[in-house]
């Protein structure tokens, strides 16, 4: 079983400060650790892969990225790759599975891709899809269990409001899998050493085959994204017309009431203006 | 001063650290636990020259001196990095030492600013007399001081280290020490497959280090000898910083606070200034802070409140805040600082200078460093490393003056800490000076009879006033 897994480093959030009146990041103070769908991903690869199987960990990042590498080859991973070019955009998930997919269909391909489904910074989710468009091959997001049977995956995947999807894929395929489906094991200090002196091998855009110009992608650019609006919530005023102590148990009962009715007897002429007049008081008609 | 068994001090250490709500910071492996079964390194295990067990000042120095003579080199580090762990109000005055290892080291370094003030301020709740000291002879290199940031820079000096061949493992949390008859063979970290073989261990993990009881060369710590600190990094424009201190472009100050800032509890104050930063704190006894029931964070904020303080960090910005175990008192709680196949040094060995006119600690740390990775190296070149072979490690401490200074500054901890130097005497000095400024139409008085009555006022023995001046002078004089 070859399995390959695609890594990212990414701010380690508990580092990230925003000033609050500038938005900006404070970047002098970011620490990088490796997303946590991603490390999951690896995980998920090597159980799959078990002991003679072949996992390689990919990234596409700067040389500090090394590191993430280093944590994948500790962990167990066979071998390691960085993929990097300077002439990379900001957040290119499109430029990133370019280079992913021309590593992989050179010399032998996986029978598996995993990665995760989404980075924990930038988080576009972009990049299990278009890595399985240049390769080809099917991709199913939100993974959150995997069993091998032969060349079929079956998948388990999530949907909104908890429902979950069970799927069969033929391999050679993508997957990418929700954070927190599996917790990194805890690499043995042989691994640790091992990793340590590993030196991490590097593939630029020559070495795949590609030029500065195809990594031009004009057609879709994020330009912002925008938090998610809070949503309003109406702060409890207790009725000023009521006396002080009535107004007290609405505020320690915050306003909540027990459903109350009433019961009209008497002629339906009657009732008929009482329940008019009811609905006229609370504006009904 | 309370007088606690061993395992009521311990008992005490661990409650002030879960009182003020921080990872135990010196301790990772929780209470040392009575001495154990030794064991040996399984098979297989992979062998280095030396192994440092913490990258710290002295880790780093010990293992940079090491690395140059040719060993094979392991420095382990329990943090994500070197540095990630460390907690110091970060003023370093051992520029010269590092000078001999590093020339002109301050040109790389990330240092912030250079020492060329120093004040030592008597507090009471209202007022403060300051002793304030500028030289501008400090702020030609090699320099006197440099206040620096530990996480940045502790990463470069082990990077030092690392760059003189030595091999940095991050995220290695030693357990134990491995023996073999009565020689310390080796180290056990704290993952799969985790024995390591050296010639020579260096244990460099730090006050109240683990390492050091584990091989039976440290007693358990009394409260009254352990202090506790914490300590801000306030974030503050370089200007405001220049301007409110009155600094040129890249000098700082150091200010040691003595007095009321702690309250009725044994401790310090100090405030540094950085580059766009200042890092203050206090320091608190721990049998002190446990007797009176203080938590170190509600003296921290005390202090920051206190009107001479508060001018100087308005508007600042939290950026850090931290705490670490500090051990203060110096000659009586050195270790037994070698065995068969291990040294200790740096806080591990408890060379932390705490003598009220000096709170320094990085510069013996460095020092002893060097002189562990010499006595590492001359081991080697012998091929001895047995105990009487490492016991040249003490010569060389010796001759660093680090012992010397330890030996002859001995008295100074218990006299810092007594109760009326932390208190009466800081209020004496600051009432005798109201009494000598102020002007309300009444005889102008010479000094003497100020003190005279001062002293009187205070309702304190003459007895008890000439003991402390035999005290101090004990310390500090002669």
């Amino acid at each position: 079983m070859r399995i390959a897994v695609c890594l990212k480093q990414v701010p380690d959030p508990a580092t990230v400060e925003v000033d609050p009146l500038t938005a900006a990041l404070d970047t002098r103070r970011l620490l990088y650790i490796a997303s946590p769908a991603d490390t999951a991903a690896l995980e998920v690869a090597l159980q799959l892969a078990g002991a003679e199987g072949h996992v390689s960990a990919l990234c596409v990042g700067p040389p500090a990225a090394d590191a993430v590498l280093r944590l994948a080859l500790a962990a167990g991973a066979t071998e390691a790759r960085r993929l990097w070019t300077p002439f990379l955009p900001l957040q290119a998930p499109a430029q990133t599975a370019l280079l992913l997919a021309a590593w992989l269909q050179r010399g032998e391909a996986p029978d598996l891709v995993l990665c995760g489904t989404r980075s924990s910074d930038q988080g576009s989710g972009q990049l299990p899809a278009l890595l399985a468009e240049f390769l080809e091959w099917p991709v199913v997001c939100d993974v959150t269990q995997i069993t091998l049977e032969g060349d079929l995956a079956r998948v388990q995947r999530r949907l909104d409001r908890g429902a979950r999807e069970e799927l069969e894929v033929r391999l050679p395929a993508v997957l990418a899998v929700e954070a927190g489906i599996a917790r990194l094991r805890h690499a043995s200090l042989t691994g640790l050493m091992r990793a340590e002196r590993a030196a991490i091998p590097v593939s630029e855009l020559d070495d795949l085959g590609l030029e500065p110009a195809d990594l031009a992608f004009p057609a879709a650019t994020t330009r912002m994204v925008t938090p998610p609006r809070p949503r309003t919530r109406p702060i409890f005023t207790p009725d000023s017309t009521r006396p002080a102590h009535e107004r007290i148990t609405q505020i320690i009962t915050a306003g909540v009431t027990r459903k109350s009715g009433k019961v009209l007897e008497g002629p339906p002429d009657q009732m008929a203006e009482v329940v008019v007049e009811f609905l006229r008081e609370r504006g009904f008609v | 001063m309370a007088f606690l068994s061993k395992e009521a001090s311990l008992a005490l250490v661990q409650r002030v650290h879960r009182l003020i709500g921080i990872k135990n910071g010196s301790t990772p492996h929780g209470a040392p636990q009575p001495r154990r079964q030794r064991s040996a390194p399984r098979p297989g295990a992979e062998h280095f020259d030396v192994i440092v067990v913490g990258a710290g000042p002295a880790g780093s120095a010990a293992a940079l001196v090491a690395a140059r003579a040719g060993l094979k080199v392991l420095l382990l580090e329990r943090g994500e990095y070197p540095g990630s762990k460390n907690v110091s109000g970060a003023a370093f005055y051992g520029s010269a030492i590092l000078n001999e290892l590093i020339p002109n080291w301050w040109e790389q370094a990330p240092v912030e600013r250079y020492l060329t003030r120093r004040v030592l301020a008597f507090m009471t709740a209202e007022t403060s007399v300051a002793i304030d000291f500028r030289t501008t002879r400090f702020a030609e290199p090699p320099y006197n001081g440099f206040s620096i940031l530990r996480p940045k820079f502790d990463r470069w000096f082990a990077d030092q280290a690392v760059a003189a061949g030595a091999f940095l493992l991050n995220a290695a949390v030693v357990d134990e020490v491995l023996w073999e008859d009565d020689q310390v063979v080796g180290v056990r970290v704290r993952r799969d497959e985790g024995d390591l073989r050296a010639d020579v261990v260096i244990a460099c993990d730090g006050a109240n280090s683990f390492l050091a009881k584990n091989a039976g060369l440290q007693r358990e710590f009394h409260a009254h000898e352990m202090s506790l600190g914490v300590k801000e990094v306030l974030e503050l424009d370089e200007g405001a910083i220049r301007e409110r201190f009155h600094l040129h472009d890249n000098d700082g100050l150091a200010i040691e606070y003595i007095g009321a800032i702690t309250e009725e509890v044994s401790g310090g104050g100090f405030l540094y200034t950085n580059r766009d930063s200042l890092s203050l704190g206090v320091i608190g006894q721990i049998s002190s802070l446990a007797e009176h029931r203080r938590r170190p964070y509600e003296l921290l904020e005390t202090f920051k409140r206190h009107p001479s303080v508060a001018p100087l960090v308005r508007g600042g910005r939290v950026r850090e805040y931290s705490a670490h175990v500090i051990p203060e008192a110096g000659w009586n709680m050195l270790p037994k600082l070698y065995t068969g196949g291990m040294l200790v040094a740096g806080d591990a060995a408890a060379l932390c200078f705490v003598a009220g006119l000096y709170l320094e600690g990085i510069n013996y740390a460095i020092q002893s460093g060097m002189a562990a990775g010499e006595a590492a190296v001359a081991a080697h070149q012998e091929r001895d490393f047995s105990a009487r072979s490492l016991a040249r490690y003490v010569e060389r401490l010796r001759a660093r003056h680090v012992l010397t200074d330890f030996a002859s500054y001995r008295h100074a901890p218990g006299l810092v800490n007594s109760p009326r130097l932390q208190n009466l005497y800081p209020e004496l000095i600051a009432a005798g000076a109201e009494q000598v400024f102020r002007v309300n139409g009444g005889p102008k008085r010479k000094l003497l009879p100020i003190a005279l009555d001062t002293l009187r006022r205070a309702n304190i023995s003459p007895v008890h006033v000439l003991q402390d001046a035999w005290q101090a002078g004990r310390s500090f004089g002669w």
